[in-house]
């Protein structure tokens, strides 16, 4: 008895190790990877922000204590939150009429949202600097309205928080769409036949269920828009920039990769900090469900 | 309410599809201006998109890339996934942050990352270096879905498999691989597509040598008027168009969209 117990045991024993090890081989290629070409990569921004031109926290001092570059942080936030809700407004009846109709209507606008969601960024900011442009369809409106001098929408704060808004729809629509679409259509019946009208029981049971949706479409939508490189740069105007525009001219004008650094470390710093309260709250590994 | 919904949705699609259509007809002008509508209609454009090298040699070098990268992101996320999916071990949590965190970490910090480290090794402007960085950044999106893939994969066929006297490695080819092919396609597609439309790092890292599609687009757009990127932006739609249309007709179901 005892003999066997022990030969079971250390046959599980064998099989517990061989099963370490087929799970250290899978993923030790990947993992290795990321540690080399990403990890430090990472890490070397870090190093950059503490110490380009000397080993000292000056650079960080300097973005928390200077005015301009406190309203650059200010700014950032503001514009990802106004860019959040603006998706989130636009984006819900669009998610709700693919989730839950089943008709043609549902296909075809999922395949503009998907079509527009693989679109590259570049085309679709190029083509909002032709639609706000001086010579541009809306500006021509504008001069056939009889307006002499049209006010200026491209290079804007205002041209910038519409790219993006137009550039997240589609991750805002799906995030709402996956929740959405695991909704079960007979609550709605049976508020309905208990007396709710149509627009009540939509309010009442469609809505809450909805909110894991909403959470993580929002904190998609604002984590990638406070680190939204290319549109605020090719959008946005020469006032009240975002902190991707403060990078980009201190790399590409000034040279100044340490204070560069400095900048990027805290964007991430503030993207962990929103995606930790979410980890704290929902867990992480739902964001992208 | 019902119609009320319909036709905010209908509003808001318009919203999302007018503007990739918009660059069709500026594909199409005759003049070196972003004016539009275009004074004129002619292929002016086009001729100038397929004979100009400073355009060509980018977008060759962006098919090359995401080649390259799409073959090694599968290569090293089919057995990671197999691993994250199919055992229990230690520290499972922190192996799952570390394949994510590309997809976290804003996209100018690990461009600033690579542009520094890079030119360390002298992966500077090179099309390995791209290749490189675009994989890490593909990795997660890769992973998601074929940890997806393999969650809904059931199990119970490899059994059956295995029962019937198949070998672990002839069940692995002639069961699991068939059954997770699409799976695997899609992943591959995506991982493509990260690269093909990805911006940021290729900025920073590609030089003028190992220059991508975006990149060129970008600094076109920022120097000069330069309309060749409407053609380019055209055609690119006009391939998505088209491979949208055939999975569509194919599957006769767009739920691959997300």
């Amino acid at each position: 008895m005892a003999v066997a117990a022990e030969a079971i045991s250390s046959g599980q024993s064998a099989q517990y190790r061989r099963d370490r090890q087929k799970t250290f081989a899978l993923l030790a290629p990947c993992v290795a990877f990321l540690l080399v070409l990403f990890v430090i990569p990472i890490g070397y921004v870090l190093l950059l922000s503490v110490t380009d031109p000397t080993v000292s926290l000056a650079q960080f001092e300097r973005v928390f204590t200077t005015p301009i570059y406190l309203r650059v942080l200010w700014h950032t936030f503001f514009v990802a939150f106004v860019v959040t809700v603006l998706t989130l407004v636009l984006g819900y009846p669009l998610a709700y009429v693919t989730a839950c109709r089943d008709d043609a209507w549902s296909k075809i606008l999922l395949s503009l949202v998907a079509l527009s969601f693989w679109t590259g960024l570049m085309v679709r900011t190029y083509s909002w600097m032709i639609i706000l442009g001086k010579s541009g369809p809306v500006i021509g409106l504008i001069k056939a309205f009889g307006v002499a001098e049209p006010p200026q929408l491209l290079f804007t704060s205002f041209s910038s928080a519409l790219g993006m808004t137009h550039i997240m729809l589609p991750y805002m629509v799906l995030a709402l769409y996956s929740v959405m679409k695991k909704f079960e259509p007979n609550y709605l019946r049976a508020a309905e036949s208990l007396g709710a009208t149509p627009f009540t029981a939509f309010r009442a049971i469609f809505v809450p269920l909805s909110l894991p949706g909403v959470v993580n479409g929002s904190v998609l939508v604002f984590t990638i828009c406070l680190g939204f490189y290319i549109t605020p740069i090719l959008l946005g105007g020469p006032r009240d920039i975002m902190l991707s525009q403060l990078i980009d001219q201190q790399v590409s004008e000034m040279l100044n990769w340490g204070f560069a650094a400095a900048l990027s470390i805290v964007l991430l710093a503030a993207t962990a900090v929103v995606l930790g309260i979410y980890n704290r709250l929902v867990g992480l590994d739902r964001l992208w469900g | 309410m019902q119609r009320i919904f319909l036709a905010l949705a209908v509003i808001v699609a318009i919203f999302l599809t007018l503007p990739l259509l918009i660059i069709v007809p500026m594909s199409f002008s005759t003049v070196k201006t972003f004016q539009f509508p275009p004074p004129g209609y002619g292929l002016q454009f086009y001729r100038n998109f397929f004979s100009d090298p400073t355009w060509l040699e980018p977008t060759a070098n962006s098919v090359v890339i995401a080649v390259i990268m799409a073959v090694l992101t599968m290569a090293l996320v089919v057995p990671a996934s197999f691993a994250y999916v199919r055992q229990r071990f230690l520290g499972r949590g922190l192996i799952n942050l570390l394949i994510m965190a590309p997809l976290i970490v804003p996209s100018v910090v690990s461009a600033l990352g690579y542009y520094g480290a890079f030119g360390l090794v002298r992966l500077n402007g090179t099309v390995l270096g791209v290749a490189l960085a675009h994989t890490a950044l593909a990795i997660p999106v890769a992973f998601l879905v074929m940890t997806a893939t393999l969650k809904g994969f059931d199990r119970n066929l490899e059994r059956a498999a295995m029962i019937s006297g198949a070998t672990p490695l002839r069940t692995f080819f002639h069961v699991t691989m068939p059954v997770l092919a699409p799976g695997i396609a899609t992943a591959a597609l995506f991982a493509f597509l990260a690269s093909f439309n990805e911006a940021v790092v290729a900025l920073f890292i590609a030089g003028r040598n190992a220059s991508t599609l975006p990149k060129k687009m970008f600094e076109s757009i920022r120097l000069e008027t330069d309309p060749v990127i409407s053609v380019v932006s055209t055609i690119l739609v006009a391939i998505l168009v088209c491979f949208m249309l055939g999975s569509l007709l194919r599957r006769g179901n767009p739920r691959n969209a997300s």
